[in-house]
């Protein structure tokens, strides 16, 4: 058991108002529990994360990392529990919470017969952001020579890339990261890595559920999920 | 940005895609196209009766039309699950349900004058002697079967849905739409237009009240 | 809202559900005695008319049921409590039970007297709008397989529905007004005396069965509720007691 070995990583997550002060945490979930049907995929899950973390969560599938991740997303609704993000209620904040955070997903969430470019400038029309930072955001991911094609020809990969360069042109203060590395190159890999440290540089916040042992060395912490409960991970098999 | 504003870009999003996709003038026009000539054939050749039917069949057309755009039109959401996003954006949802009915709208508006021509062809149906309430008509009544279209073209498009529910739903809460522009089409076409009047504030009241109920109730289908 | 929760709780325990089956069965029974044996038949209709009391109060309900729904969606919106869901899932059942029999009651009626299994009157054509509608409603209510989301949407096209049907009744009575009424059309008839009595219990009589469905149908749903409480219970480790409190949401 965890706990053996390393009780502290224990003792921080079971008493996770314990001790600290300042600030709001960016993450704050109580005794979340989510159940489709009768299949729980969340069981009394408590987290806390702090402003400026890199949490990595790692798991088989079905171990409720997806379902985690909506929930702090504002995606899916805890059935009970409670939590907030920087502070805001989960239902109640919704929507502020919705303006500083993004959600790269298992699904790119594009429209096929718009094109990159239109795709991104909708989001920022949504979003109130500056249509002007569509353009690097593309540069920067490697799209820039297909930005005007449409979506539809685009490769699982591609897609992703255009995924990327929406959380690159959002700079989100809670980046929630899906899978993220799933069917990408190592260049892409790269990408998102190097979002990871851009968000945590500029002092946001990032979450990736992903079971690519080879990835997540921008981390500071590290928690396993299974079965829908999330359990301290060795400090050692961070590392 | 304001909540018109939103509904606006999401507007212009959606007739983007029909531009790009050509879903409406490719697929669905020729459907309709098809249903009135079936219509024809159905009812045989006789010129009177034809004519007399033809404001039916119009906005039969009209009806099936407008389920098969809303149901493009939250396909295109679904697909690579964009709809997400779309919830996730700190909007107004009623925004979300008022831009998807206003670009069905226009697609729709498109699509009748064409297939308003195609009556004309094919049943001989006078349209020359009240043009105005021939428009408000079409106009009230595309609004009416947009706005139950968008609320719950929504839930058509969720997981887990069953495609013949929308239809289900749909059809039935139309009833007024397809009664009073039927009549109004009667009235503005063989009929005594002036009487029209009273039909057309029947649509009016429907599309008032659809649209405030579903801007109030949109929220509950989409949010989790 | 209180006290309407504790007539519903009163209703739906076992010991009022079994008076309530008793005053529908004796409702019945004085409603078919004095519509079958007291009250006098009908100078133009003849014993056709004792079907009257039979299918205007079962009309009664179908619309009484609707109204419910309406009012239970609008509550559960407002509250999330799932009880209000139970009553509107019940209710919208019931509803459309008695709308089939009022269609049904109302062909058998109408074939002699009209000549004829239906007519393209204001209130049929609404009635049996009514009944595609909520069977959409029920059929919505199978969709989704988790029980916040089905109530969510069900209470939506509980709430359109109901909003709708007037507008509904008023297209299509203009419409039916234009058209020429048949020439054997014969409308309600002059109801008074005993007839006024024996109609009168049969919407005192109609209105407990109805009581008495809802009261069946909300324990089924309380046990449904307690069946997928039951399941879940040692999955997540929380007594199946806390779980059939009102979760906050979700």
């Amino acid at each position: 058991m965890a706990s053996l070995t390393d009780p502290d990583a224990l003792l921080d997550e079971h008493k996770p108002d314990a001790g600290r002060t300042g600030a709001a945490p960016a993450v704050q979930l109580r005794a979340i529990t989510r159940v489709f049907g009768v299949a729980p995929a969340l069981v009394r899950v408590d987290l806390r994360v702090e402003a400026g973390e890199v949490l990595l969560l790692r798991g088989p599938n079905g171990a409720g990392k997806s379902t985690l991740l909506g929930v702090i997303a504002t995606a899916i609704s805890p059935t009970y529990g409670s939590g907030t993000v920087f502070g805001l209620d989960l239902v109640a904040g919704r929507d502020e919470i919705r303006r500083r955070s993004e959600l790269v997903g298992h699904r790119t969430r594009l429209y096929e017969d718009l094109s990159a470019t239109e795709n991104l400038r909708f989001v920022c029309a949504l979003h109130g952001a500056d249509e002007r930072r569509v353009d690097p955001a593309l540069e920067r991911v490697g799209l820039a020579p297909v930005a005007g094609d449409r979506v539809r020809g685009y490769s699982q990969g591609m897609r992703q890339r255009v995924a990327l360069a929406r959380a690159f042109l959002r700079s989100p203060d809670l980046l929630l990261l899906d899978e993220p590395y799933a069917g990408l190159d190592d260049p892409a890999k790269d990408l998102v890595d190097e979002e990871i440290r851009a968000t945590r540089a500029r002092g946001g916040t990032v979450i990736v559920a992903t079971h690519d042992p080879t990835r997540g060395s921008a981390a500071t912490r590290s928690l396993y999920m299974d079965g829908g409960r999330l359990l301290p991970e060795l400090r050692r098999a961070a590392r | 940005m304001s909540a018109l504003g939103q509904a606006l870009a999401i507007a212009k999003k959606d007739l983007r895609i029909e531009v790009r996709g050509r879903h409406v003038a490719g697929t669905i026009l020729p459907f309709a196209g098809t249903l009135l000539i079936a219509f024809g054939l159905s009812l045989g050749p006789g010129r009177s009766l034809l004519r007399q039917t033809a404001p039916g069949l119009l906005w039969l057309a009209v009806l099936f039309a407008s389920v098969l755009a809303f149901r493009q039109a939250y396909q295109a959401e679904g697909e690579d699950g964009a709809f997400e996003s779309l919830i996730l954006a700190p909007i107004d949802k009623a925004s979300v349900f008022l831009g998807k009915a206003a670009a069905v709208v226009v697609e729709l508006l498109a699509l009748e004058a064409v297939v308003v021509g195609l009556v004309v062809v094919l049943f001989d149906l006078p349209v020359g002697h009240a043009p105005v309430v021939l428009a408000g008509a079409f106009v009230l009544g595309t609004i009416g079967l947009a706005v139950v279209g968008s609320l719950f073209g929504a839930l058509a498009e969720m997981p887990r849905t069953r495609e013949a529910i929308f239809p289900l739903l749909v059809l039935p809460l139309c009833t007024p739409v397809l009664v009073a522009g039927v009549k109004a089409t009667e009235l503005a076409t063989t009929g005594p237009a002036g009487q029209a009047g009273s039909w057309l504030g029947l649509l009016l009241a429907f599309d008032v009240v659809v649209t405030g109920v579903g801007s109030l109730l949109f929220v509950y289908l989409v949010e989790d | 809202m209180s006290t309407a929760e504790r007539l519903m709780s009163s209703l739906t325990a076992r010991r009022g559900e079994r008076v309530l089956a008793w005053l529908a069965v004796g409702a019945v029974g004085v409603s078919a005695v004095l519509s079958l044996v007291a009250s006098p038949p009908d100078a133009e209709q003849g014993g056709l008319i004792r079907l009257m009391y039979v299918h205007v109060p079962a009309a009664w309900v179908a619309y009484l049921a609707f109204a419910v729904v309406f009012v239970a969606s609008v509550a559960y919106l407002r509250t999330r409590k799932t009880r209000w869901d139970r009553v509107a899932a019940a209710s919208a059942e019931v509803g459309v039970l008695f709308t089939a029999l009022t269609i049904v009651l109302g062909s058998i009626w109408a074939k002699p007297v009209w000549g004829t299994w239906w007519t393209w009157d204001p209130r049929l054509t609404t009635t049996a709008i009514l009944l595609v509608i909520y069977v959409g409603y029920l059929a919505v209510r199978r969709l989704p397989d988790n029980p916040a989301r089905r109530a969510r949407w069900a209470a939506v096209v509980g709430i359109v529905g109901f909003v709708d049907v007037p507008i509904v009744h008023l297209s299509v009575r203009w419409w039916r007004s234009l058209h020429q009424a048949p020439a054997r059309l014969i409308g309600v008839p002059d109801v008074s005396g005993s007839m006024g009595v024996a109609l009168g219990v049969g919407f005192i009589a109609f209105t407990l069965v109805y009581l008495y469905f809802m009261a069946l149908r909300l324990r089924v749903g309380r046990l449904e509720e307690r069946v997928v409480a039951e399941a879940l219970s040692p999955r997540i480790g929380q007594p199946a007691e806390a779980l059939m409190e009102e979760p906050a949401r979700g």
